[in-house]
């Protein structure tokens, strides 16, 4: 947990597996699951920046969606009247941080107990899901975007390459930069929680009180990890609008917040590996069944999920990763006769 | 700033939650580099008093100065990094992560990484759990767990250490350590020591100051204050109630 990223083997093998999936699942599937994936790529990140702020600083938002939301609408609006799609990525990542950062100002300024967190965070996004959704009339527009209300921005551009607005991605491009942004932001977070900034979070997730009594500004630490968390939704809502071509306010909605909330958790809260599988295995079975049309979809998950927490309360990865590790050690002991240490 | 001798001084401090004065004009001194027990029952208001020191409770009245500067009110972090170091009564230690990870946040906060490094190291041999160094501190025994909040405050290098009733839970060996430790602290930094252990008390005390129900209710010597009668009184007067009760 504690030694450098750069030695840990499993940071290397992760990104491995990162950019083997970018290169070469494009070659061996076909254009539809391509499409597919990219969904789980876009919802990956989303689950990162939840998984962040919750296993590595201990700030528990409900809702997350509101800076998904806010990130998807920064881009739909700015690509629409700018015509490209550069500029609208960075503000969709800006502007959610610094409304992150404001929130966070008196969220953690003001001394709000986690409960309060949770209670405003959660309200946060509804105000969002209902201002967007009364935005139906033609005099709701920013500059040549209409916000559409209910129904929604269509015709979102699609991602092009920087400096080249006709230079637009085919699916498979966009899967490939998609999956280059999750690297990033696995590589990213892996950093800054490994550096000190990232050790005295961890610190404050372990104990806010010790944390401060070391002289360490407690507020001031979360509103720059709320921020970044905020900032990494957003861009995430961002791949969502341009992956779709469309957003409507249920980026907003109550279900996106739980869901990144359920693959955390199911995941494992407090690795980062664990929010990405949480993503990819849990949106594959509500998709397996989906297509079933046995029982119904949430209902099933609802069960799965029940059944993880009970048995495997820590969540898939750090269960997955404490056999292994057992095993490692009950192997060693049996080979050198029961005298292996720790 | 530079115009202080006595490194801790309160005036008329008080906090009263609701109804209840936990503590009560509580005019309190202590010159640079003494050693300092405090004593008194159980609910005398020592712990309270340490939470005003530290801004973890804002006093309702009255002032806390140290090294001649008010410091009333602020944050915890602010008057921690003007260099107070506390113990709490009940262990405040970072649960998830390794002993010496533990340290090396504490001292990290002044120091480039190699020195945090080096002093995290030195800390821990010094509190005598080098061998914990990998342990995460959640699995360790509540002596152990003081130990490990202990070398955290040392690590920090404080002009002012607070230890809440930093024997509890300890044994002989532990403790007899622990007195150690604090001597040899007191040669580099005032402290002031809350503990109900007498053994423990025997070994380090000289000045001491009796708290009783928010107020300070005597200040002399071990000596003076083990043969004084109403301090006998107001400690086994609790127990001799509690028993009949």
């Amino acid at each position: 947990m504690e030694k450098s990223v750069l030695r840990d083997p499993g940071f290397y093998v992760m990104v491995a597996i990162g950019l083997a999936a970018m290169l070469i699942l494009p070659v061996v599937l076909d254009m539809f699951t391509i499409m597919q994936i990219t969904q789980y790529v876009v919802l990956a990140v989303f689950a990162l920046s939840l998984g962040y702020i919750w296993g590595f600083g201990g700030i528990l938002s409900f809702g997350q969606a509101a800076f998904f939301g806010l990130g998807a609408y920064t881009f739909a609006v700015a690509a629409i009247n700018i015509g490209e799609t550069t500029i609208p990525l960075i503000l969709a990542f800006a502007i959610p941080c610094l409304f992150g950062a404001a929130l966070g100002y008196f969220i953690f300024y003001g001394r709000l107990s986690d409960v309060y967190l949770g209670v405003v965070t959660m309200v946060v996004t509804l105000l969002f899901w209902k201002l967007a959704n009364h935005t139906a009339g033609p005099e709701y527009a920013i500059g040549a975007a209409r916000l559409g209300g209910f129904n929604g921005i269509p015709s979102i551009p699609v991602m092009n390459i920087p400096g080249e607005p006709e230079a637009m991605l085919d699916p498979v491009q966009m899967f490939q930069v998609f999956m280059g942004f999750l690297i990033v932001v696995y590589i990213v977070l892996r950093l800054l929680i490994a550096s000190d900034f990232g050790r005295v979070s961890i610190g404050i997730r372990e104990n806010e009180t010790r944390a401060s009594l070391l002289g360490y500004d407690v507020r001031r630490h979360k509103l720059v990890v709320f921020a970044i968390g905020s900032g990494i939704a957003g861009l995430a809502g961002a791949m969502w609008a341009t992956y779709q071509a469309f957003i409507d306010p249920n980026a907003f909605s109550m279900e996106m917040s739980a869901k990144a909330l359920v693959w955390v958790m199911a995941g494992g809260v407090g690795t980062l590996v664990g929010p990405i599988i949480g993503v990819i295995l849990l949106q594959w079975l509500t998709l397996k069944l989906g297509t079933m049309e046995l029982l119904n979809s949430l209902a099933v998950l609802g069960a799965i999920m029940m059944v993880l927490v009970l048995a495997l309360p820590k969540g898939i990865v750090p269960t997955l990763r404490k056999l292994i590790v057992d095993g490692w050690t009950l192997a060693r002991r049996k080979k050198t006769g029961g005298k292996a240490d720790e | 700033m530079s115009d202080w001798t006595n490194i801790l001084e309160t005036r008329g401090l008080t906090m009263q939650f609701g109804g209840v004065t936990a503590v009560d004009e509580v005019d309190f001194t202590l010159r640079d580099g003494e050693l300092r027990c405090l004593l008194g029952p159980n609910g005398a208001g020592k712990s309270t008093f340490f939470k005003c020191l530290t801004g973890q409770l804002i006093p309702t009245r009255g002032t806390v100065t140290f090294k001649g500067q008010d410091m009333t009110g602020w944050n915890t972090h602010d008057i921690v990094n003007l260099g107070i170091g506390i113990k709490t009564q009940m262990p405040n230690v970072f649960d998830g992560v390794s002993v010496y990870e533990n340290v090396r946040l504490s001292s990290r906060r002044k120091h480039m990484a190699a020195q945090a490094k080096e002093l995290a190291e030195k800390t821990l041999e010094r509190c005598g759990i080098t061998h914990l160094a990998k342990r995460e501190v959640g699995y360790l025994s509540h002596g152990q767990r003081q130990l490990v909040e202990l070398a955290m405050v040392l690590a920090a290098e404080p002009a002012l250490i607070l230890l809440d009733e930093p024997a509890a839970g300890m044994t002989g060996e532990e403790r007899d350590r622990l007195a150690r430790l604090v001597l040899e602290s007191a040669r580099s930094a005032a402290v002031i020591v809350v503990e109900h252990d007498m053994v423990f008390i025997r070994q380090i005390a000289k000045f001491v100051t009796v708290f009783n129900r928010g107020a300070i209710f005597r200040e002399a010597m071990i000596d003076e204050i083990m043969a004084d009668r109403e301090v006998q009184e107001i400690y086994l007067g609790k127990q001799a109630n509690a028993a009949s009760a």
